[in-house]
C-alpha cells in the first residue's frame, strides 16, 4: 500500500470520513506515515496553545444591555406585518369583507345605491362610495401583503419555506374572499389580475418541506416572469390613490 | 427555573422566543453567549470586535429565528450565523498588519519552565502571523474544525459552500500553518 497523503492524515487526525480501515491502520503501522502524522499531531497541537480570554462575569449583562433595545425595536416593526398574518386579523378583515359583499348585495337588490341605509345595520350610514373605499384600501393591503412575501421569497437563498407556504396559503384564502367582492362589481380585469397572483401563492403555498435550488429557482423565476411584483406595485399604488379620491 | 439543562428546555425557550417572548430569547443568549464570543474572537482575532460579532450574531438571530427549522442544533444554527457575521467583519474592517492575537497561554499547574515560556511566546507569535496569512474562508473553516470541533458537514452549512470545497480549504489552511511552525514543531520534537 502506498504512503498516506497529507490530506489523508489531516481526515484521520480530525476523525473525519474518507480514509478506509486499511488506510487508518497503514497509518499507524507504517514507520514513514507514522511520523508524519505524529508531526502533523503535534504541530497542530501547538496551535491549542492559543487559548481564548475568558469574558468577565459581566459579559452576558453587557450584551444583553447593547441588544435589549434593539430587539425591542425590532419588535415592533415585527409585530405589523405579524399581526396581519395572525388567523384572527384575516378572520377579522373576511368578516369586514363579508359584510362588505352583504351590503353591496343589498345595495343592488334594493336598486337604490345611494341611499345609505340600504345596507344593512350594520354598514348603516355608511354611502356607496364610502364601501368602494374601504374595498378599494382592502384590497391595497392585501397586495401588499402579497408583494412582500413575493418579494421575500425573490430575495431569499434560505432552504425551507415553512412559514413562507404558511403566509401564502393565508393569503390566497383573503385574496378569494376579494375575488368574491370583485365579482359582486364586476370589476373583471383586477379580478383577472387577481387570478394572476393566486397562482403564483399557491405554487408558494404547496412547495414541499425542503425546496432544491433547482424548485425555488423556478418559483423564483414564475415570479419574475410577468413582471408580477411590478404589476401588484403599480395596482396597489392606484387602489390607494383611488381609496384616497373617493 | 433554568429549564434550558435539557434539550426539551431549550425547545420550549426557542419556540417561545418564535412567539416574541423576550426573556425566553435572553435565556438562549445567557446559555451560548460564551460559545460564540470564542468563535467569534478566534475569527477576528480581537476582543473587541469578538464582543460585536457576538452582538450582531444574536441580533440576526433574533431576526431570523422564524427561520430556525429544528434540522440542525440552536448551537450549530448560531455558529452559522456567528461565522456570516465574523466574516462580514472581517471583510469590512481595514486589514491591520498589527492585528494583536491575544495569546492567553494555559498555564501549567505549577510555574512553567523558561523554555516552555519561550516556546509558548514562540508558538503565539508564528501562530497568529499565520492566521493572519490564511484567507477569511480558511481562518474560518480551521477554526470551526480545529477549535469548534465541528465536522465538515457542519462547516459547509456554517460557511454556505459545498463539502468538498470546506474540506479543501481546511486542508489549505492546516497546509499553510503547519508550514508555518514546522521550525517550532521540529526543534521541539528532537
Amino acid at each position: 500500500m502506498k504512503h498516506l497523503s497529507e490530506e489523508d492524515l489531516i481526515l484521520i487526525y480530525y476523525n473525519e470520513p474518507g480514509p478506509s480501515a486499511e488506510m487508518r491502520t497503514h497509518a499507524s503501522e507504517c514507520a514513514e506515515c507514522r511520523d508524519a502524522a505524529d508531526l502533523l499531531a503535534y504541530t497542530l497541537g501547538l496551535c491549542d496553545e492559543w487559548t481564548v480570554p475568558e469574558p468577565d462575569t459581566a459579559f452576558e449583562r453587557r450584551l444583553w444591555a447593547g441588544l435589549a433595545p434593539a430587539i425591542a425595536a425590532q419588535s415592533v416593526r415585527r409585530m405589523t406585518p405579524s399581526r396581519w398574518f395572525a388567523p384572527r386579523y384575516w378572520i377579522a378583515v373576511g368578516a369586514v369583507v363579508l359584510l362588505m359583499a352583504g351590503a353591496f348585495v343589498l345595495g343592488r337588490v334594493s336598486g337604490d345605491r345611494n341611499t345609505p341605509n340600504a345596507s344593512g345595520p350594520m354598514l348603516a350610514g355608511l354611502s356607496n362610495q364610502a364601501r368602494q373605499r374601504i374595498l378599494d384600501i382592502s384590497l391595497a393591503d392585501h397586495l401588499d401583503r402579497a408583494g412582500r412575501l413575493l418579494t421575500e421569497i425573490s430575495n431569499t437563498d434560505a432552504p425551507g419555506m415553512a412559514v413562507e407556504r404558511g403566509r401564502a396559503q393565508d393569503l390566497v384564502e383573503e385574496g378569494r374572499l376579494m375575488r368574491q367582492m370583485l365579482k359582486l362589481r364586476g370589476a373583471t380585469s383586477t379580478l383577472a389580475f387577481l387570478d394572476e397572483v393566486e397562482r403564483v401563492l399557491l405554487e408558494v403555498a404547496n412547495t414541499p418541506d425542503t425546496v432544491s435550488e433547482t424548485e425555488m429557482k423556478a418559483v423564483r423565476e414564475r415570479i419574475g416572469s410577468s413582471s408580477l411584483l411590478f404589476k401588484v406595485r403599480v395596482i396597489e399604488a392606484n387602489l390607494r390613490t383611488q381609496g384616497q379620491r373617493l | 427555573m433554568d429549564y434550558l439543562e435539557t434539550a426539551e428546555g431549550e425547545e420550549i425557550a426557542i419556540d417561545r422566543a418564535r412567539r416574541g417572548d423576550h426573556e425566553a430569547f435572553r435565556a438562549l443568549v445567557d446559555r451560548h453567549a460564551r460559545a460564540v464570543f470564542r468563535l467569534a474572537f478566534r475569527m477576528t482575532g480581537s476582543e473587541v470586535d469578538g464582543e460585536d460579532v457576538a452582538q450582531e450574531t444574536f441580533l440576526k438571530a433574533w431576526k431570523q429565528i422564524q427561520r430556525f427549522d429544528g434540522r440542525a442544533t440552536f448551537g450549530t444554527w448560531l455558529h452559522r450565523i456567528c461565522a456570516n457575521c465574523a466574516l462580514d467583519h472581517i471583510r469590512a474592517r481595514k486589514r491591520k498588519q498589527d492585528v494583536q492575537f491575544d495569546s492567553a497561554v494555559q498555564m501549567a499547574e505549577d510555574a512553567p519552565s523558561p523554555e516552555r515560556m519561550a516556546q509558548s511566546s514562540q508558538v503565539s507569535a508564528i501562530l497568529g502571523s499565520a492566521l493572519d496569512e490564511l484567507t477569511d474562508m480558511e481562518r474560518s473553516a480551521f477554526v470551526l474544525r480545529h477549535y469548534e470541533g465541528l465536522g465538515i458537514k457542519e462547516i459547509s452549512a456554517a460557511l454556505g459552500v459545498q463539502q468538498g470545497a470546506a474540506k479543501h480549504t481546511v486542508f489549505r489552511a492546516v497546509q499553510k500553518l503547519r508550514r508555518a511552525l514546522l521550525p517550532v514543531a521540529a526543534a521541539h520534537r528532537k
